[in-house]
């Protein structure tokens, strides 16, 4: 082997370890983001859960929106803790160069964090709240956070607060519910709307939320249509949609409710 | 959204607005310059061995004041956030690193290290999370110069020059075979490095035309060396 060879062997070599070392670091850091998914998913799902099969009859609706809300931040603490080790893994000049590998877990964590956010508060939470819940004990922030993720985990807290207003409309106080949730959605679409041009896929899910209001919408108006028949007090009026909605609302939830899969936007 | 909330991340997106302006205003000057310097190594493929070297030397100004641009990007970014903005400037960079391996390879025919080609463009390691030549970026530029020496290896032969196809033929394979030691993703460089196969296999064909009627000579040759 000549000489030029034998040199150009040893510089593509250190190029190698380090190239295998990227390579490697960011599968690790896919592999985490797969597993915050799957994390968050199962907090959404809780939130649902503990939103719709408590006892009715019993719970006071603030009352059971802080249970669940409680679970929650539970189950987001042992995300927390992956992300700390995430931050450790793209400390300095790393993170912007895994980013993108990292956004997908990041956008379904924000989606299940703002989801608890509201049960508690009734609010959106905002974006230095969001990067304070991605801290140290010692106050460092494990990574910034992007507009751009905060903003698309975000959008799709509204496809879930489409769910839990349909799925409560048949609850006592549900229908209230659903109004509240109809015009914070609403409110989230218009905000949203003003940083669509810096974001592609905002527009994208701009979409989605639009038709995820006119779900509520659409229900919120049979209410409406259908309350104006009787002339009773609410109260009355839940009893008779208990029993009226049971039916329509298992239709509905099947037709539009968990069936985007949660994989449309991961990589 | 409250109007604080909302003010915080305006704040957020303008500065990147800002900063995405002021980056590519620079690239704009990269990409004069780069094509600039392509521009004129273009007649390396109808230019004699003795006129060469002053041709060389009329690509080096402009090779030089590479230096402005990347000191100039270098002070725009952030720290830390090299990654996030390097897209935009990756084809001129690696437009630069071609021109500069060039220029060595027809100067020393050798291979310009990674090190040495940071210095000619003037890119400082202090810069590190701000401005570097990344490896992916080097190795992008060294295809497009086997890209260019498999031309130039044609070219060289129509004028008469029979020594430089062979001379390619063993630097073009040393590189590959430091290619072939990469484990390489499915991405463009791996898609680039695929196709560094034809540009080796024209070369061979150059070299075999050439030795089989012994215009080249004959010490030199060395076609049972293919890979």
């Amino acid at each position: 082997m000549s000489s030029s060879r034998n040199n150009v062997v040893n510089v593509f070599d250190a190029f190698r370890i380090d190239l295998d070392e990227h390579n490697d670091r960011r599968e690790r850091l896919i592999k985490s983001s797969r597993d915050i998914t799957n994390l968050s998913k199962k907090v959404i799902f809780l939130l649902h859960r503990v939103m719709t099969t408590d006892d009715v009859s019993t719970a006071d609706k603030d009352d059971r929106n802080a249970r669940a809300a409680a679970q929650g931040r539970e189950k987001l603490k042992e995300i927390q803790k992956l992300f700390a080790a995430v931050g450790a893994e793209v400390q300095g000049d790393r993170f912007w160069r895994y980013q993108r590998n990292v956004s997908p877990g990041l956008q379904e964590y924000i989606e299940a964090l703002s989801f608890t956010h509201y049960l508690e508060t009734g609010k959106l939470i905002s974006y230095d709240e969001v990067q304070q819940s991605l801290t140290g004990e010692l106050g460092e922030s494990y990574f910034p956070l992007t507009t751009e993720d905060y903003l698309l985990g975000l959008s799709d807290l509204t496809g879930e607060l489409m769910r839990y207003a349909i799925s409560s409309i048949s609850q006592r106080g549900g229908r209230m519910k659903a109004n509240e949730v109809c015009t914070f959605v609403r409110n989230c679409k218009s905000d949203f709307e003003v940083f669509t041009p810096h974001f592609r896929e905002l527009r994208k899910k701009q979409s989605v939320t639009s038709s995820s209001l006119e779900k509520i919408e659409d229900a919120a108006y049979a209410i409406a249509v259908r309350a104006s028949e009787y002339d009773v007090p609410p109260e009355m009026l839940d009893d008779i949609i208990v029993r009226s909605v049971t039916s329509e609302d298992g239709g509905s939830r099947n037709r539009r409710g968990y069936d985007d899969g949660g994989y449309d936007h991961d990589y | 959204m409250d109007a604080e909330n909302v003010e915080r991340i305006n704040q957020l997106l303008d500065q990147d607005v800002e900063l995405r302006e002021k980056i590519k205003d620079q690239v704009t000057e990269f990409d004069k310059k780069t094509r600039t310097m392509t521009g004129l190594l273009n007649r390396i493929h109808s230019t004699p061995p003795d006129a060469l070297p002053a041709l060389l030397d009329s690509v080096r100004p402009t090779l030089e004041s590479c230096r402005d641009v990347t000191a100039a990007i270098a002070a725009l970014v952030p720290p830390n956030q090299f990654w996030r903005w390097k897209e935009m400037w990756s084809n001129s960079l690696r437009s630069a690193v071609f021109t500069a391996a060039l220029i060595h390879y027809l100067q020393t025919g050798g291979l310009l290290g990674l090190s040495e080609t940071s210095e000619i463009l003037g890119i400082q390691a202090e810069w590190q999370d701000r401005f570097t030549l990344a490896i992916e970026d080097y190795l992008h530029g060294l295809i497009t110069l086997v890209n260019e020496l498999s031309r130039l290896a044609v070219n060289s032969v129509t004028l008469g020059n029979f020594e430089q196809p062979i001379k390619i033929s063993v630097f073009v394979k040393d590189i590959f075979a430091g290619f072939s030691m990469l484990n390489l993703k499915n991405d463009t460089l791996r898609r680039r490095y695929d196709s560094l196969k034809y540009d080796i296999k024209k070369i061979e064909e150059v070299v075999y035309d050439v030795s089989l009627r012994k215009l080249a000579p004959s010490s030199k040759v060395d076609v049972a060396g293919a890979v």
